[in-house]
């Protein structure tokens, strides 16, 4: 009987401490051995290695097989790659790093990870950044990715914002006239575009096209916001001014969103677009239920390589620009590359800007870049024969204007401008009234956050 | 020396409960102290600075949050109430029908109960996604032109009703059990005595169903006031915050915004806001039993 019972005490004493150890400290379990263990993470960005159209493409492809090539090089390296949706980003990664585990590199557009680096979890990669990279990449890509002294992102490509519209659904619109070349970037005016919508809300023959639209619009979350920012800017509102305050309250700024308001109220666009999401609008679009929505160059050699693989219908799609009062095209661009987050551990950084190094400068892999527009000079060069859009895009780049105006709290500003949409489009506020609130909100935002960045207050 | 004496005499029971009570001090209690120790606290990935009760001022002063409140206790009393009237009705409509009968009811309720929230909650977003829904092309079809996720009006009954026609099967359920639990003899009385049909269900059946009530009742608020789940994946809070919930506001300043200092403001308020609606509840129940 004695005996039973201590064999019990025994047992639940065990159990006791199995609980506990449960939960100690796993943090340098990645370490133990010789194996470091490195997790990259990417949102989705180009299919395939090197190209879309290679069998069994897919969004983690090209840092797969970067990976393979790097373990080879560094046999004790193990490398794990996990893609992750763009809206769940923050939420992964505001977790990972309340956790003390953050990724080790993740690769993204620049612009919806500067936050990061204000909050001092990115390491800076100024040391992993030769003169041949320098030289090869133009002065403008380092600005966008230099916060403060430091450079936070190696640039690898960037994919300009442009309209994408079916061809196709303009002709039978009888908008031929307004149809650009198939390798152009076409820029209508504002008077040239709003025909566009009006005629094909009233003309596109709903035999051929029911249920369909003239312009996707959007504003049930963040997701594709820099088109919003972009018609905001549509008569001449400069968004930012020197300190990087947001002045949209004026003249300009409201003119614009009672022009978003206008297009969306006349049932120019898709109905409900205050509960539509940049995903819905892009699906819509490849649905040939909407004739222009947005894009860039990744999503549109997405989409044609699904249209030639036979996963989606095949109608002419070609590129346009963003119009404006002035006339000149309204252009914006996402770098994209990779960054090396600060993991406290000096072993995981060190071969972490050494794998970034790798895949944004070994010769086969900075090819990739061509899936968006590659950052580097030689690249482009290699490639212009290939994709005439590079001309095209080179064009426009001087239209380009800098959407973040590179504040502080960009993530948490992005949140603020969608609720105000809504209730534009709602009309629980009129576009003035919506304007101004997200100005007054939006700049508590930013000096809220320039009270904590570490760059800011370096 | 009596004292070491029971204690030597029950310290079998206490290594016994000793498993239990370590994983409820460490994962139940210290995230509870934790969450009341943050939200004193401004937090960056730097550093951690104490600013007393101002997360909570700045809430209180955020409309957003108020709102939140609103909606959170709207959806609370019309969630719960849908559920337990509901689940009253169909429970006492069946529970003495013919077994089969009773079983087929029953599945049919709780089948949506087994499916995810995550689930159910894409499904109605595809029906009711203004762009592509069925629902709102039906709608246009017929020259009707409603929102059903947009509009302000519309927004918080669709919440409600797709929250309540999932949740509904478990109270269902519980209520069945409870009701053929109930000693045969008093319905043998009542028939006797000639009682009417609405007579046994308000005289007899409710009154000799109340702790299940009193349970389904504090188990709906626990579970409606962290609503999240269907705000995130039909609304995203949306439109204007109009279907904003506490549980959303939290998460969205713990995850999105990285203000764990407000976030885990919102969650001790919600933790006293359970604490006050389930102790009086809990008290007569007890006392009943």
């Amino acid at each position: 009987m004695l005996k039973r019972k201590h064999l019990a005490l025994g047992m639940t004493a065990i159990l006791s401490i199995s609980a506990l150890v449960g939960c100690s400290d796993s943090k340098d379990e990645s370490n133990k051995g010789d194996t470091i263990e490195l997790k990259v993470m990417l949102t989705p960005q180009w299919k395939g290695v090197i190209d879309a159209a290679e069998e069994g493409a897919d969004y983690d492809s090209f840092f797969k097989y970067a990976a393979e090539q790097f373990e080879a090089e560094h046999k004790n390296v193990d490398i794990s790659v996990e893609v992750v949706a763009g809206d769940q980003r923050d939420e992964l990664l505001n977790v990972n790093l309340n956790g003390g585990t953050p990724p080790d590199v993740f690769f993204e557009s620049v612009f919806a990870m500067g936050d990061y680096a204000h909050r001092g979890a990115l390491v800076p990669l100024n040391d992993i950044i030769d003169d041949e990279a320098k030289a090869d990449i133009e002065q403008g890509y380092w600005d966008s990715v230099t916060f403060g002294d430091d450079i936070y992102f190696y640039p690898f490509s960037h994919n300009p914002g442009t309209f994408t519209y079916n061809a196709d659904m303009f002709k039978a619109a009888g908008l031929d006239q307004y149809i650009g070349e198939e390798n152009e970037i076409k820029t209508w005016t504002m008077e040239e575009y709003e025909e566009i919508l009006k005629t094909l809300k009233e003309k596109l023959p709903s035999t051929d096209y029911s249920n369909a639209n003239a312009m996707g619009m959007y504003a049930l979350n963040n997701q594709g916001d820099t088109w919003n920012l972009a018609y905001l800017r549509m008569f001449g509102n400069e968004f930012f001014d020197e300190e990087g305050n947001i002045i949209l309250d004026d003249a300009s700024g409201v003119k614009a969103a009672e022009w978003m308001n206008n297009v969306y109220q006349s049932g120019y666009t898709n109905p409900g677009a205050e509960s539509v999401s940049s995903n819905d609008v892009n699906a819509l679009f490849q649905n040939q239920q909407l004739a222009i929505s947005f894009t860039n160059p990744i999503l549109f050699n997405n989409a044609k390589a699904d249209m030639e693989a036979g996963k989606m219908a095949k109608f002419d799609m070609r590129l346009a620009n963003i119009p404006s009062e002035s006339g000149d095209p309204l252009t914006f661009t996402y770098v994209t590359g990779a960054a090396v987050f600060d993991t406290k551990d000096e072993e995981r950084i060190e071969m972490s800007k050494e794998f970034v190094k790798f895949v944004s400068t070994d010769e086969e892999l900075i090819k990739a870049s061509k899936n968006g527009i590659p950052v580097r000079t030689s690249v482009s060069e290699l490639y212009k024969s290939e994709n005439p859009l590079f001309a095209a895009y080179a064009q426009n780049s001087q239209y380009i204007f800098n959407f973040t105006g590179n504040v502080p709290g960009y993530s948490q500003l992005r949140q603020v401008l969608y609720p105000e949409l809504q209730a534009m489009f709602t009309e629980q506020l009129t576009p003035e009234e919506a304007v101004k609130n997200y100005q007054e909100k939006g700049n508590q935002v930013i000096n809220d956050a320039k009270e904590d960045s570490v760059i800011f207050n370096k | 020396m009596k004292l070491k004496d029971t204690m030597r005499e029950n310290i079998s029971g206490y290594i016994f409960i000793a498993p239990q009570i370590i994983l409820f001090l460490v994962f139940l209690v210290y995230p509870i102290f934790e969450g009341i120790r943050l939200s004193l606290f401004k937090i960056n990935y730097q550093s951690e600075t104490f600013i007393g009760l101002a997360n909570y001022g700045k809430l209180f002063a955020d409309p957003i949050f108020v709102k939140s409140i609103i909606n959170t206790l709207i959806f609370v009393v019309f969630i719960v109430a849908l559920t337990v009237l509901f689940a009253m009705f169909v429970a006492s409509a069946i529970f003495d029908k013919n077994a089969k009968y009773v079983s087929i009811i029953r599945g049919a309720y709780y089948i949506p109960v087994m499916v995810s929230m995550v689930v159910m909650s894409m499904i109605w977003s595809f029906l009711l996604n203004p762009a592509n829904g069925l629902i709102p092309f039906l709608a246009r079809k017929m020259e009707m032109s409603v929102n059903f996720l947009g509009d302000t009006n519309w927004v918080l009954p669709v919440i409600i009703f797709v929250t309540f026609a999932t949740n509904v099967g478990q109270a269902i359920i519980l209520y069945i059990a409870s009701m053929i639990g109930v000693p045969k003899e008093l319905f043998e009385a009542a028939e006797v005595d000639g009682a009417s049909r609405i007579k046994v269900i308000f005289k007899i059946i409710l009154p000799m169903v109340k702790p299940t009530t009193i349970y389904i009742i504090i188990m709906n608020i626990i579970a409606v006031l962290k609503i999240f789940v269907v705000i995130q994946l039909l609304t995203g809070g949306g439109p204007n915050n109009a279907s904003t919930t506490m549980m959303y506001y939290l998460y969205n300043n713990a995850f999105k915004y990285n203000q764990l200092g407000i976030a885990s403001a919102v969650g001790v308020i919600m933790f006293i806001i359970t604490l006050l609606l389930s102790v009086p509840q809990l008290r007569a129940m007890l006392k009943k039993d």
